[in-house]
C-alpha cells in the first residue's frame, strides 16, 4: 500500500520525544522532515514502553495538527461566554495580562491572584516560581485527588513515600484501587510478565476491571470502604502473629499502642462495612504478609474517598511497615530527593514567598498536611535528613474548591483573578456546577490551553500552549524521586504556541520580575541547568539535547536499607506508626476509622432516598481525564458515556442495556447510558468520568455539554465531606439513585454552597463550614525538665520567664534574652558578664560569683558599676 | 521458505484497543475503515464470579484465501510468504472479495473506490520490523513471526496445546492463532 511518507528517506531526522497524554511519558520516536513531524512510533529502546503505545499515544500527530487547536493568543471581545475573540500577538497579550494582574495586586494584595492546574502536563516549578516572586500562595492543582495526600501522609509516617515498587524481587503486590489495565499500560505488561514468574496479584476494586480479571485474589469491596479493609488487615497481621517483629521492635515506634488500637478492627467488624467475607479479608492479609517481600501499589482511589482518605493512607503506610516491606529488596522503596540533579523544589524559589503571605493560603487553616503548616514541618525534617525537601508545587497548595468558593463568596477574602493552566476545572474538580459558576464570575480569567474548553470560554485571554512533540520533557515523578527520564522536542512549537514555561517567564518579566531571577531563556536551558550536575557521575554531554541523545535515562546507584545509617526521615528517626507530625497538626496519631462521606451506617435517611453506591473517577480507555473527547480517531471507540449497573438491579429498576438514565445524588443529576453487566455488585453503580461534548458548541446553560454527563456534578466538596488531613474530596462511595430519563428533563445548573440540589445559593459561608471532625488539641510536651518559675509555651516549644521575657536554653541550662542574646542565671536572674566571668545584677549593678552566686569582694565592687 | 503468521495471546489482551487506533494512524486509514477491531465478550457470569474475553480480529492471511481466487482483476493476491494484499492500482472496488471473506476483514472506502485490508504491514515486515499492531501492543499480546522457523516464538506458540483458530471448518486454513483466556479470577 502506498504510504504518503517515507520515514527512511535521507533527509528525515529521528527525534527522541515522548508521549504527553498521561504520566507514563512513554518514549516516542518522531520522524521529522523540514521542521515538521511526519510520523511517530513507540520507541523500542525506551525502558518504560519498549515500543508500546496506547490509543492516546498513537494519535499524537492528530493532536499536533488538529484543526480545533488554539494557535494564537485570543482576547475576549464579546461578553463572557459569548465565544467572540480577536487574535493578539503573544507579547501584547502577556503585557496586558501582566498589567491587569499588577493592578489587582496593588488594590487587593497578591493573594487575590490564584492559579489552577490539572494533572501533570506542565513544568509547574516555573508556575510556582512566578507565584512566589509575585507573592501569592494560592496556586493549586487537582493534586489532592492524585497521590499528593498519600505522599504526604506516608512521608509523615515513614520519612518518604515508599512509592517505588521493586517488583523484580517481589512475591506479592496489592493493586489497591488501581487498574493499570486501563490507565498505565506499561505497568500492566510488567505485572503480567511477573505474574507468570510467580508474583501474587491481589486486586482491590469494586469492579471487575481489566486488572481484576487477572488477579490471584480479587476483593470486590463496597466503594469507599477501603480504610476499613486496611485496618482489618492490620488487625489480622498483628493478632495472627504475621508482623515482622524484628522490624517493628528496632525501627518502629508506637507498635504497642497500635496493637491496642486496632483490637477493635476485626475482619468481622470490617465485613459489614466492606461487604467482604471476613475470611476473604484474612486470606488477603495472609497472602500479603506471608509472601514477603511484597508491595502495595498506590492507586488514585486512595486520594478520592473524601473524609476517610487520610486514615486509609495512614493504614496502608502501617501495613507496609509492620510487614517489614520498607526499602528492602523487593519491597517499597523510598528514593528520597535526588542528590545528583537539581530538583523541582530548588527551582521554585520558595524562600522568596514572605511568611505573612504563606499564612494567607486558602484552606491552610483546615487541610493542614498538604498546605504550608504540614509541608513546612515535613520539609524541615527532610532537609535535616537529605539536605533537600519535597517539591512545594503539588505538595503544598491552596485547597482548590475553597478557592472557587472564595471567588463566589469573598470568604475568606475575594479572589479576583485566576490563571487556569492545563486543566478543564468544570470536568476535573468536584462540584462542577459550583466550579462553572466560579469561572463565570471570576473577575479576570486567563486560560492556557490546547482547545476551547468550558473554562476557556469564560476567559478574558486564552493562551495557546505547545503540546507533546513541541516541548522537551523531564520525567521525575513530580520532582520527588532520584532518577530522571529526559526527552527532547521533536519540533519547535507551531504557530504562536509556546510552552507553559515560556508563558510564566514572559509573564514574570512583564510583571517587573528581575531577569536575573529567570536566567533560562528556553526550557532546554533550564533543563540543562537541571541535568548538568549529573556530569559529575562521569556522564559526558554538552547540552540538554545531547544528554537525551546519548543517555536519556539517569538512574543513580541503587541503595537498599538507606535508613540503616541515619534512621528514617521522621522527627524520631523511626517509622512512626503513631505519627507525631499528624498529632501535632491536630489529627489522630493512629489510623482511626471514619466512614466515607455518605454511607448507609452514618446517614441512614440519605441511604433511604439514595440506595445505590456510586463509584467514579476510575480511568478507562481511550480517554485520560477529560482529554481526547474532541479527537474523532479516539472518540469513535466510545462515543457516548456509559455507567455500569448489575443486571439484577437493572431488572428491578426497569432499565435495559443502552437506556439513557439519570444518576442522581444530593447535589444534582447527570445522564449516561446503561451498560448492564455483572461486573459490579447489585448495590453499586460505576459511572465514567470526564465526559463533555466538544461537538455541542458553547451554548448556555452548559457549554460543550459540560454538565450533562459530568460525574463531578454528583461529587461534594463540602468541608465536612473532605478529608481533614489532606483535603481530598470524594469520587467514590457516594450515595445515588438511578432512573430512566424522561422526555422533557433538563440540565440543571443551579449551584449551592454547601452542595445541595434542594437549597440553591450560599446557605453556610465557607468559613463557617465544619470539618468532618474537630482538630484534636495537641500540646507538645517539653522534652526537658522545666526549671521552677518558668512557664512552658507549646506554640514556641520553649520555656519562658514570662515577666522578663527570657527564654530557657535547655542545652546550657541558662536563660537568655532573644533579642540582646545576653545570658542570665536561671536561679537568680543575674546577667552573665563574659568579660569578667561573673554575674551582674542589672538593677543594682552588684557583681556575684559565677558558681557560688555570692557577692564579690570590695576589689571588684570598688570598680565601675554597670 | 517463510510463512508469516500471528498469534493473539488472549490471556494477556486487556481490550485497550490500542492496536485498533495504532493501525489506523500508522496506515493512515479513512474514518470508516478498521483493520483491527477488538471484540469484547462479557462481562458474563454472576457477580462476583464473572469473566470477560477480548478477541482481536484481523485479516487471517489464510493459506487457502477465498478472497484471491474470486478477484476478477487479479488485484487481490497472495505473496509466497503468505501475506494477502490488494494492488489498489488494479482494484476496481467490485466488492466480490469483501463478500467472500468470512472474517469481514476487508472493505471499500467509498471516496477511494478500492478495497483496503490488513497487509501485516508488509513494508515494515520486509524491513525486518514487526507489524505496527504488534510493536504498539503494550501487553505484548500479539506475537508475529515465521511459522516455518521452528525456533520462532510464533512457531512454538502455534504448536502449543492451546492454540485455536477461527472458522477452520470453512477450509480457509487461517494463519492467525488464538491462545484463549480461560476467564474469571485465577
Amino acid at each position: 500500500m502506498a504510504k504518503t511518507v517515507d520515514i527512511h528517506a535521507p533527509d528525515v531526522e529521528v527525534k527522541k520525544s515522548c508521549c504527553y497524554f498521561c504520566h507514563q511519558n512513554c518514549g516516542v520516536l518522531a520522524y521529522v522532515k523540514d521542521g515538521d513531524v511526519i510520523k511517530i512510533e513507540g520507541d523500542p529502546s525506551h525502558l518504560t514502553n519498549q515500543g508500546g503505545l496506547c490509543c492516546r499515544g498513537n494519535i499524537a500527530l492528530l493532536h499536533l495538527n488538529h484543526p480545533a487547536r488554539i494557535n494564537h493568543p485570543l482576547r475576549r471581545v464579546g461578553a463572557k461566554g459569548e465565544n467572540k475573540w480577536e487574535k493578539v500577538p503573544w507579547d501584547q497579550a502577556v503585557a496586558e495580562i501582566a498589567e491587569r494582574l499588577c493592578a489587582i495586586k496593588a488594590e487587593s494584595g497578591a493573594e487575590a491572584v490564584a492559579t489552577a492546574g490539572g494533572t501533570l502536563r506542565t513544568d509547574d516549578w516555573a508556575r510556582r516560581r512566578f507565584m512566589n516572586l509575585f507573592g501569592s500562595p494560592n496556586s493549586f492543582h487537582n493534586a489532592l485527588l492524585c497521590w499528593i495526600p498519600t505522599f504526604m501522609v506516608e512521608t509523615a509516617v515513614s520519612g518518604w513515600s515508599p512509592f517505588e515498587t521493586d517488583l523484580g524481587e517481589s512475591r506479592c503486590v496489592i493493586l489497591w484501587g488501581f487498574n493499570p489495565g486501563a490507565s498505565t499500560m506499561p505497568g500492566m505488561r510488567g505485572y503480567s510478565d511477573l505474574q507468570k514468574a510467580g508474583l501474587k496479584l491481589i486486586v482491590v476494586d469494586p469492579r471487575f476491571s481489566e486488572t481484576a480479571a487477572h488477579a490471584d485474589l480479587w476483593l470486590p469491596l463496597r466503594p469507599g470502604s477501603d480504610t476499613a479493609l486496611a485496618l482489618a488487615m492490620i488487625h489480622v497481621i498483628i493478632y495472627e502473629g504475621l508482623a515482622n517483629q524484628e522490624f517493628c521492635r528496632d525501627w518502629c515506634i508506637g507498635f504497642d499502642e497500635l496493637t491496642e488500637h486496632v483490637a477493635q478492627y476485626s475482619p468481622e467488624w470490617a465485613s459489614e462495612l466492606t461487604w467482604l467475607d471476613p475470611d476473604l479479608i484474612r486470606q488477603a492479609a495472609h497472602m500479603y504478609a506471608k509472601n514477603t517481600p511484597g508491595n502495595i501499589q498506590w492507586g488514585c482511589t486512595a486520594d478520592q474517598l473524601g473524609k476517610t482518605s487520610g486514615a486509609g493512607m495512614h493504614a496502608r503506610a502501617v501495613l507496609r511497615a509492620i510487614t517489614g516491606n520498607l526499602d528492602c529488596p523487593g519491597g517499597d522503596l523510598m528514593p528520597g530527593p535526588s542528590h545528583y540533579y537539581i530538583t523541582d523544589e530548588e527551582l521554585e524559589a520558595n524562600e522568596w514567598l514572605p511568611e505573612e503571605q504563606k499564612a494567607k493560603q486558602i484552606g491552610a487553616d483546615k487541610f493542614k498536611l498538604t498546605s504550608w503548616p504540614g509541608y513546612q514541618r515535613i520539609a524541615d525534617v527532610a532537609r535535616e535528613t537529605w539536605g533537600k525537601a519535597p517539591t512545594a508545587e503539588w505538595f503544598c497548595e491552596a485547597h482548590g474548591p475553597s478557592v472557587f468558593k472564595a471567588i463566589l463568596t469573598g470568604d475568606p477574602y475575594q479572589v479576583r483573578a485566576m490563571i487556569v493552566s492545563a486543566t478543564n476545572p468544570v470536568n476535573s474538580y468536584g462540584d462542577a456546577k459550583m466550579t462553572l459558576e466560579a469561572l463565570k464570575q471570576c473577575e479576570f480569567l486567563v486560560v492556557c490551553e490546547y482547545w476551547m474548553t468550558p473554562a476557556a470560554l469564560y476567559a478574558d485571554y486564552v493562551m495557546p500552549i505547545a503540546g507533546a512533540l513541541e516541548r522537551p520533557v523531564i520525567h521525575n515523578n513530580y520532582g520527588v524521586t532520584d532518577h530522571l527520564i529526559a526527552s527532547q522536542r521533536a519540533i519547535q512549537p507551531k504557530f504562536e504556541r509556546r510552552c507553559d514555561y515560556d508563558f510564566w517567564r514572559d509573564l514574570a518579566l512583564a510583571c517587573g520580575q528581575d531577569a536575573e531571577q529567570w536566567p533560562w531563556e528556553t526550557l532546554e536551558e533550564a533543563f540543562w541547568y537541571v541535568v548538568y550536575p549529573i556530569a559529575s557521575m562521569g556522564y559526558q554531554f554538552e547540552s540538554y539535547d545531547d544528554f537525551v541523545e546519548k543517555y536519556r535515562f539517569f538512574y543513580p546507584p541503587m541503595h537498599y536499607y538507606k535508613y540503616g545509617a541515619n534512621g528514617f526521615s521522621t522527627p524520631s528517626r523511626r517509622v512512626e506508626l503513631k505519627s507525631s507530625i499528624l498529632e501535632e497538626l491536630g489529627y489522630p496519631a493512629l489510623p482511626t476509622w471514619i466512614g466515607p462521606p455518605e454511607n448507609e451506617t452514618d446517614d441512614p435517611e440519605v441511604a433511604q432516598e439514595y440506595p445505590l453506591v456510586l463509584t467514579t473517577g476510575g480511568g478507562f480507555m481511550p480517554y485520560h481525564h477529560s482529554e481526547q473527547f474532541n479527537i474523532t480517531s479516539v472518540r469513535f471507540l466510545r462515543h457516548e458515556p456509559y455507567f455500569t449497573i448489575n443486571p439484577l438491579k437493572a431488572a428491578e429498576l426497569g432499565i435495559s442495556d443502552g437506556d439513557w438514565c439519570w444518576i442522581e445524588t444530593r447535589r444534582g443529576r447527570i445522564r449516561q447510558r446503561a451498560n448492564v453487566e455483572p461486573s459490579v455488585d447489585p448495590r453499586v453503580v460505576f459511572a465514567q468520568r470526564g465526559w463533555w461534548y466538544p461537538e455541542l458548541g458553547p451554548k448556555a446553560p452548559d457549554p460543550y455539554g459540560c454538565l450533562r454527563s459530568n460525574v463531578n456534578v454528583l461529587s461534594s466538596v463540602d468541608d465536612e465531606h473532605c478529608d481533614p488531613i489532606g483535603g481530598s474530596w470524594a469520587n467514590r462511595g457516594l450515595l445515588c439513585k438511578v432512573y430512566k430519563v424522561g422526555h422533557r428533563d433538563q440540565v440543571d445548573t443551579q449551584f449551592s454552597i454547601p452542595g445541595s440540589s434542594a437549597q440553591p445559593g450560599v446557605t453556610v459561608p465557607p468559613s463557617e463550614q465544619r470539618l468532618a471532625y474537630e482538630p484534636i488539641p495537641f500540646e507538645p510536651a517539653p522534652g526537658f525538665e522545666v526549671p521552677e518559675g518558668l512557664a512552658w509555651d507549646a506554640s514556641t516549644r520553649m520555656a519562658w520567664d514570662v515577666e522578663r521575657g527570657l527564654a530557657y536554653d535547655p542545652g546550657s541550662g541558662w536563660l537568655y534574652h532573644p533579642e540582646t542574646l545576653v545570658y542570665y542565671d536561671v536561679v537568680t536572674r543575674y546577667a552573665y558578664d563574659p568579660d569578667r566571668e561573673c554575674l551582674v545584677d542589672e538593677e543594682t549593678g552588684v557583681r556575684y560569683h559565677l558558681e557560688t552566686r555570692e557577692p564579690l569582694g570590695d576589689d571588684a565592687e570598688g570598680g565601675e558599676r554597670l | 521458505m517463510t510463512r508469516y503468521a500471528m498469534v493473539m495471546d488472549q490471556r494477556r489482551c486487556i481490550g485497550c484497543q490500542s492496536c485498533t487506533v495504532a493501525c489506523r494512524t500508522w496506515n493512515e486509514l479513512p474514518m470508516d475503515i478498521i483493520y483491527n477491531p477488538v471484540v469484547t465478550e462479557g462481562v458474563l457470569g454472576v457477580f462476583p464470579h464473572v469473566h470477560q474475553t477480548f478477541t482481536p480480529l484481523i485479516c487471517m492471511h489464510c493459506d487457502n484465501p477465498p478472497c484471491t481466487i474470486c478477484c476478477p482483476c487479479k488485484a487481490s493476491q497472495q505473496d509466497p510468504d503468505g501475506i494477502v494484499w490488494v494492488d489498489e492500482t488494479k482494484c476496481m472496488g467490485c466488492k466480490v472479495c469483501v463478500n467472500s471473506c468470512p472474517y469481514g476483514a476487508r472493505d471499500v472506502n467509498a471516496a477511494e473506490g478500492f478495497v483496503r485490508k490488513c497487509t501485516f504491514c508488509k513494508d515494515r515486515v520486509r524491513d525486518g520490523e514487526q507489524p505496527y499492531c504488534v510493536a504498539t501492543c503494550h501487553q505484548k499480546a500479539r506475537v508475529f513471526g515465521d511459522l516455518d522457523d521452528p525456533q520462532s516464538d510464533v512457531s512454538k506458540l502455534v504448536n502449543s496445546l492451546q492454540a485455536n483458530r477461527i472458522f477452520t471448518e470453512l477450509g480457509t486454513d487461517p494463519q492467525v492463532y488464538y491462545l484463549p483466556d480461560l476467564g474469571g479470577v485465577k
